[in-house]
């Protein structure tokens, strides 16, 4: 008996342990062990340090050759001293991984098609996707580049080792949260996982493209039309990089011949998910003779996904060999944006088509032969394990042309892809050695050795801003970009067809570049990058229209400029898209009969000075009637069945202005024959309807409120992000925010010696949601306020200044 | 008394094994505690357990709360759909001191077997 009531208590107890120490699984949502997760001695409570941080003063390091200091300033920025170049690396990804170790694995198991691993079979058509465009294929490629350069290894293994260090040195109770709340724990960090950091930013930035859109879009139109709604060139652009009259390119550029592809007659069914187009950014550089201090200014910010942690981090990274300031991603070594003693540089997107589709024939059902010149070659395939958390492995078989994967095989989502099979060329496959480009840069001290550094930057293109304190100012379009005959890659190819192959990359030194120009300024935000005297074939299928005109308007109008100037210019708000549209729609209305709604709108169009508050109507009223008139115009373009993509704003403007008579202003869907003018008023009483119940519903609706822009935690908790933040701006502002999108961080510098900088982004340091430093500069942010940024100077003392220190030492072995 | 003396040891030995081990080590404690201080009634062993790590955990829970200015704690209180950070962490005492108060239950019952058969023992 006594036996029976000492074993009921003890399965209880033991069962209690059990059911506390494991997830638990409640329909579709799981919870963490609850033990674990609730003690205050190791669970979640232990990441709750608010301002107080939980850094040791004396760390040993095995690998270093000497001590490092790491001193955090008052923004928890590390200014990291070290010896020499190893043991600088060693240390930054030793701190980053304590910042944000979190993150810096879960994008790379993003980029590598890992997410299933996390979050189970939910994550497998994004898993499959990322396998499929060839994500670690590329990655791969990249880190055999660096094996061409044993220093280069050198220092990133070195960077691997700081980070695995900082893992090793975990228990459970010193584990990110969103460990104990996803219940795993991290793996080591490797170089590869450098490399696919890389990828996931070449794959945000260049993995746009609208081929297959085109092909069905010209298959339903014809050529004609499609050129007319998808001019290369539209006019009134105002390219990056503009011809200089006095000098035309001075090389001879290799020659191509058009090759006409409209027999290849494929319609496509829905593609497969894109980066978000408007990736791009905004920078420009403004030279002594425009600046009141006579030296020259450089601005530049990112426009991106808005996420908790932030993509970027900011830290100050000191050797013998370099004393650099500035933005970094966690995973990548040295800083990418930022300035330096001597110089500063920054970037904008250089969109040009570097992603293409090639149309395969399969000899049979094998897959194991294409058609290529005539003559049967042979596939390989890779077989793609996905594991899945809490459910059994998923396997996928890819099959790699010399092209490249083959994407599209009716395999994945197949319903509408039957019988199409479409090979991917992708620059990301092709090894990027930026890596290698960023520590150059990072050690540039003129103009000269700029130019020296950005010959490595290979993928993806950006336009290099550049300004040093010896006065000068540059911008590159640097990147490696094919040869192309014109049109070569807009539609989808002939993979069998030699001459449908990319051409050679354009050397380096025949890029578009410009130095010191006359007018004193050099801006760039994602426009046409050069024009139409440069020899080689531009293409992009996501040119922005109106942020580099706004910005070469404010240039070339100020004079004296301060870095308030700049700081102010890039809150600009003002809308070049509203301003020539909306004149156009008020133009065409017609009609006595407004409700007193309608009077109340068109007041306050009237009225409107085109600058997006987040407290107003007006560019509430304006964007739904746009949106509503661009839909009923290109309504022919709403086909079930069909991936299609519609004509640019920009030029639906310029069609609207110039073509009022174009067939796709009549609505498709009607018997009767509409006219533009009839579309916009239709439009407008759409519209007035649709606000009155909003407005009705909700008096106080603004712009800030439709427009709802918010920064999400990267595993979309949303309990951990910031939602409806009230700022200012819109899309084709400079100010270029939208929803989850927008300036992921902010960056000016004043090339005085040393140079001057400030900055700010949409987070905080720390990737800790438990820290006063998650999201700490997002309220800074919103209102444009930028932070000073402190960089240190050798010999000096800062303590003041300094929140924390710590000591890496080398360990006696 | 008695009972104060077990619900104290309980707290201080599961602090101590805390510090270094998992969170079932404070069930431990309450379980060798239990079976060392096996004088008191099981009913009472239990509410000692109990208590004694309810208020470990729910007093350290509040004092980092306090400390942290509630920053993580409202959070996690939302996520975990209770969306009270003083549901939060009074629910964290509990987790911590139900199981406790069956093991300080276990060590108890545990003793009087032993002792039962020390007995017999004796006798035979």
């Amino acid at each position: 008996m006594k036996i029976v009531r000492f074993i009921i208590p003890l399965l209880i107890t033991s069962s209690l342990i059990y059911f506390l120490s494991n997830a638990i699984s409640l329909g579709g949502t799981s919870a963490p062990p609850l033990g674990h997760f609730l003690n205050p001695f190791e669970g979640f409570w232990q990441n709750a340090t608010n301002k107080n941080l939980s850094i040791n003063s004396e760390i040993t390091l095995k690998g270093l050759q000497n001590s490092v200091s790491i001193q955090y300033d008052s923004n928890l920025v590390p200014h990291i001293t070290a010896s020499n170049d190893k043991d600088l690396y060693m240390a930054q990804g030793y701190v980053i991984a304590n910042l944000r170790l979190w993150q810096m694995e879960f994008q790379t198991h993003a980029a590598a098609g890992r997410i299933s691993e996390l979050i189970g079979d939910k994550g497998i058509n994004f898993d499959r996707l990322q396998r499929r465009k060839g994500m670690v294929h590329g990655a791969k490629a990249t880190l055999a580049s660096f094996e061409n350069d044993p220093y280069l290894v050198s220092l990133v293994d070195a960077y691997a080792d700081g980070v695995n260090t900082y893992i090793s040195s975990l228990s459970y109770r010193d584990l990110p949260l969103e460990y104990k709340l996803m219940d795993y724990e991290p793996e080591p960090w490797t170089p590869l996982k450098t490399a696919l950091i890389l990828q996931y930013m070449t794959d945000n930035l260049t993995g746009f493209d609208n081929d297959l859109e085109n092909t069905n879009a010209r298959n339903l139109f014809g050529g004609e039309t499609f050129d007319l709604l998808f001019p290369d060139r539209p006019e009134g652009i105002e390219p990056t990089i503009t011809t200089h009259p006095d000098s035309l390119w001075a090389f001879d550029p290799i020659v191509t011949t058009e090759i006409n592809t409209e027999d290849i007659k494929k319609y496509t069914g829905k593609t497969f998910e894109k980066p978000d187009p408007s990736n791009g950014s905004n920078n420009w550089v403004v030279s002594g003779s425009k600046t009141k201090s006579g030296v020259p200014i450089l601005s530049n910010d990112t426009h991106l996904g808005l996420n908790l942690p932030s993509l970027w981090i900011m830290m100050q990274l000191q050797s013998p060999t370099v004393n650099v300031y500035g933005y970094t991603f966690a995973g990548a070594l040295g800083i990418t944006i930022g300035h330096n003693d001597s110089t500063s540089w920054g970037f904008t997107n250089a969109p040009r088509d570097t992603r293409d589709w090639y149309n395969i024939t399969f000899k049979d059902d094998t897959e194991l032969e294409y058609l290529y010149d005539s003559a049967w070659r042979s596939t390989t395939l890779k077989i793609e394990e996905i594991k899945a958390k809490g459910s059994e492995p998923f396997y996928d078989t890819v099959i790699y042309t010399h092209h490249g994967p083959v994407v599209y095989d009716g395999s994945f989502l197949n319903d509408d892809h039957k019988n199409q099979y479409y090979a991917l060329k992708w620059s990301g496959h092709n090894p990027s050695r930026v890596q290698n480009g960023l520590l150059l840069l990072n050690r540039a001290n003129n103009y000269d050795e700029h130019i020296a550094a950005i010959e490595y930057w290979d993928s993806p293109p950006q336009n290099i801003v550049f300004s040093s304190t010896q006065g000068d100012i540059a911008m590159t379009v640097q990147g490696d970009f094919p040869v192309k005959w014109k049109g070569q890659g807009k539609f989808l190819m002939d993979g069998s067809n030699p001459s449908h192959e990319w051409g050679i990359t354009i050397p380096k030194a025949q890029n578009a570049r410009i130095l010191n120009p006359e007018k004193g300024f050099i801006g760039s935000a994602n426009q046409h990058s050069v024009d139409s005297l440069y020899p080689y074939y531009f293409y992009n299928a996501s040119n922005e229209y109106y942020r580099n005109r706004r910005i070469n308007d404010l240039l070339s109008s100020k004079q004296n400029i301060t870095i308030q100037d700049m700081a102010q210019m890039q809150m600009d708000s003002y809308s070049l898209k509203a301003a020539e549209i909306l004149p156009l729609l008020l133009d065409s209305l017609r009609g006595d009969k407004f409700t007193v709604e309608q009077i109340d709108y068109l007041e306050r169009l009237k009225r409107w000075d085109y600058v997006y508050r987040a407290e107003t109507k007006a560019p509430l009223i304006f964007n739904i009637w746009w949106m509503n008139l661009y839909s009923n115009i290109w309504d022919e373009f709403d086909v079930d069945t069909l991936a299609m993509a519609r004509p640019s704003h920009y030029n639906t403007y310029l069609l609207m202005k110039d073509n009022p008579s174009l067939a796709f202003f009549d609505n498709a869907s009607t018997a009767n024959n509409e006219t533009l003018t009839e579309l916009i008023n239709q439009s407008f009483d759409q519209t007035s309807e649709y606000l009155k119940k909003l407005i009705s519903d909700d008096p106080e609706y603004n712009w800030g409120d439709d427009k709802a822009t918010k920064i999400l935690h990267l595993s979309r908790i949303k309990d951990l992000s910031i939602l409806n933040i009230q700022i200012d701006g819109h899309r084709h502002a400079i100010n270029s925010t939208k929803g989850q999108h927008g300036p992921s961080q902010r960056f000016v510098v004043e090339m005085t010696s040393p140079p001057t900088a400030y900055g700010i982004y949409p987070g905080g340091q720390s990737g800790n949601p438990g820290s006063y430093y998650y999201d700490n500069m997002v309220e800074k942010w919103r209102t444009g306020e930028l932070l000073p940024l402190l960089f240190m100077q050798p010999n000096k003392n800062y303590d003041d200044q300094i929140m924390i220190s710590q000591t890496l030492t080398p360990s006696e072995k | 008394m008695k009972f104060l003396i077990q619900l104290l040891l309980t707290i201080i030995t599961s602090w101590l094994l805390q510090s270094f081990l998992p969170w079932w080590s404070a069930v431990i404690a309450a379980f060798i505690i239990g079976l060392l201080l096996s004088g008191n009634k099981g009913i009472s062993s239990f509410f000692a357990g109990f208590s004694a790590i309810f208020l470990l955990w729910f007093g350290y829970a509040l004092v980092i709360d306090i400390n942290s200015q509630s920053i993580l704690t409202e959070k996690i209180a939302s996520i975990l759909t209770v969306n009270n950070k003083y549901i939060l962490i009074m629910i964290t005492g509990v987790i911590g001191a139900l199981p406790a108060g069956f093991g300080a239950l276990t060590g108890n019952r545990l003793a009087r077997l032993l002792k039962k058969e020390k007995n017999t023992e004796h006798y035979s």
